[in-house]
């Protein structure tokens, strides 16, 4: 059950490992990731589901394996590094610039033509001046397509919970990134939310050519969004296939579903 | 008032700026009145021992004093590089110890060299103004030089970066953001920022000595920044004008100066705990004042 595809893989882990002291969080864990896949994460809690995106963001360095990105070694670079090839992150537990508006913590990520020449920074001409206004038009464009531009010049921290989920999103975008780890989307939302984040994440990765990786305890939304998932426990990969695949997979039922009591 | 106490405000200003930056990038780092000192003992034994700055003329020329600040900028920029490097990965209150103690090992250098005048120091440095009139003009042009630059890094990309490694590092690097990279710029900054405040200090003093850069004004300053606010450059220099004023303003209350002193340090931080002046406060003024912020900000 290894990826058949045809194509390069976007992303490849080979036997990545982390071990923390005596405890193996990720051991030997193995999958590629095709252009345009959403991918799924599943496991129970302490499974290594977080502790995998820390590797490969370049947040915690791997004990052992590596991570290709488009057939080159990534293992170990600085998260910075990683983050400005094309692989943008959110957090399960919302790390965003509290005390930033929703504009500027867009516009952090929004790098790619963000550098300005010193001499009209310095001055804050009209050259100047035209280059800010592109960026937080650029910004606000992400922040209309999340229907989170009326919180533009609000601060991060005063907004409600699900929307600060989506202004993580709107952020990782901001980045033009060709893969997005999204780790616990749905956490803490309502049903509904749930439903709507299920289409958002089909129409984002449609609109900006994205493949998606997706850590999430929701398994029925996982089984409608995913392409193909894998699934973790006690840092092993104990299955990868598709959501039909997966759900008939013993060991996955034994592991996670559980056993019908 | 006294052309003097301004004299000394306007230095408390740029000193609270020098701690204010690294501050902004979320780095608690306390080297500035050890780069200070670097830039008066710099100031102190060119223009003491090198009889080809002091020109002809009745004064110290200010050209000299010009050539003094670049080199003590270039020295106190190089040694910022050099140890940020190494320091900056300490964080929180660990960069704090770590910086003291470089301000602790400068003092005792200082004190010990035969070159720095030891405990007594270095006497007779050169004036290059007949009274303070002339200190404070300079200082004060110095001062809205800094401030200046203040704000346009806070308006460019490299002051939303610094914003965004104080609110979380770790995001802002998963954002793409080199954040040891203007974690150093910061820290140069601030120690250049110190350096050429200490060779103006040097001069205006008259004389120089070990005791100028201590652990007392690493906290006086960092005092500056706390209660001023440490978001815009605004509020560093609100705090350390008012805050070197206030025990002079007080002299008439004789014994009770000090208590008086202590007590606005107290009540400043629970009163307002984000200091005097906040981006917040700013943009209420700004409602009566239109002005652009950031990134054009204005009002939703």
């Amino acid at each position: 059950m290894t990826a058949t595809a045809a194509t390069k893989p976007l992303l490849a882990l080979e036997n990545l490992t982390c071990r923390f002291g005596g405890l193996v969080a990720v051991g030997r864990v193995s999958f590629a990731v095709q252009p345009g896949e959403i991918f799924g994460l599943l496991g129970p809690n302490g499974a290594g589901k977080t502790t995998l995106f820390n590797l490969i963001s370049g947040i915690t360095p791997p004990s052992g394996g590596s991570v290709h990105w488009r057939g080159k070694a990534i293992t170990g670079l600085p998260s910075h590094r990683i983050a400005r090839l094309g692989i943008a992150r959110t957090f399960q537990n919302l790390r965003l610039f509290g005390s930033l508006s929703c504009l500027e913590n867009v516009l952090v990520g929004l790098h790619k033509h963000s550098r300005q020449p010193l001499i009209p920074a310095l001055l804050g001409n009209g050259l100047f001046r035209r280059r800010q206004g592109q960026l937080r038009q650029e910004a606000m464009a992400l922040l209309r397509l999340l229907d989170l531009d009326p919180w533009a010049e609000h601060s991060a921290a005063s907004l409600a919970y699900g929307d600060r989920r989506r202004l993580e999103l709107a952020r990782a975008l901001a980045t033009g990134p060709e893969l997005l780890l999204l780790d616990e989307p749905a956490a803490g939302l309502n049903p509904r939310e749930k439903q709507e984040l299920s289409a958002l994440i089909h129409r984002i990765r449609a609109q900006f050519n994205l493949s998606v990786v997706i850590i999430e305890h929701h398994v029925p939304l996982m089984m409608e969004l995913c392409d193909r998932l894998a699934v973790l426990n006690f840092g092993e990969r104990i299955a990868l296939g598709t959501p039909e695949q997966v759900r008939r997979n013993p060991a996955v039922i034994e592991a996670y579903l559980g056993t019908n009591p | 008032m006294d052309v003097s106490l301004l004299q000394q405000m306007l230095l408390g200003a740029l000193l609270g700026l020098s701690v204010y930056l690294p501050l902004r990038c979320g780095q608690l780092s306390l080297a500035s009145p050890g780069f200070y000192a670097i830039g008066g003992t710099v100031a102190a034994l060119l223009s003491t021992r090198w009889p080809a700055l002091g020109g002809t003329g009745a004064t110290y020329p200010i050209s000299s004093v010009l050539l003094e600040m670049g080199l003590a900028a270039v020295l106190t920029g190089a040694i910022a590089a050099a140890i940020g490097t190494v320091v900056l990965r300490l964080r929180g209150i660990y960069l704090a110890i770590a910086t003291i103690a470089l301000v602790e090992i400068l003092r005792v250098i200082t004190l010990n060299l035969a070159i720095t005048g030891g405990a007594l120091g270095i006497f007779g440095i050169p004036q290059p103004f007949y009274g303070p009139e002339g200190y404070a003009l300079f200082t004060g042009a110095l001062l809205a030089l800094v401030c200046w630059l203040c704000d346009r890094l806070e308006r460019t990309r490299p002051g939303l970066a610094m914003a965004a490694i104080r609110d979380d590092e770790l995001a802002a690097a998963s954002q793409g953001i080199d954040t040891a990279r203007f974690k150093l710029l910061a820290f140069v900054l601030s120690a250049v920022v110190a350096g050429i405040t200490g060779v103006v200090a040097a001069h205006f003093l008259n004389s120089w000595n070990a005791k100028l850069g201590n652990f007392d004004a690493s906290i006086t300053s960092l005092a500056f920044v706390v209660f001023g606010g440490s978001r815009t450059w605004l509020g560093p220099v609100l705090g350390g004008l008012l805050l070197t004023a206030l025990p002079e303003v007080l002299r008439p209350a004789g014994d009770l100066r000090l208590i008086v002193f202590g007590l606005v340090i107290l009540l400043g931080p629970l009163l307002v705990p984000q200091g005097l002046v906040s981006p917040e406060r700013l943009q209420a003024l700004g409602r009566l004042l239109p002005r652009p912020g950031p990134f054009g900000r204005q009002a939703p």
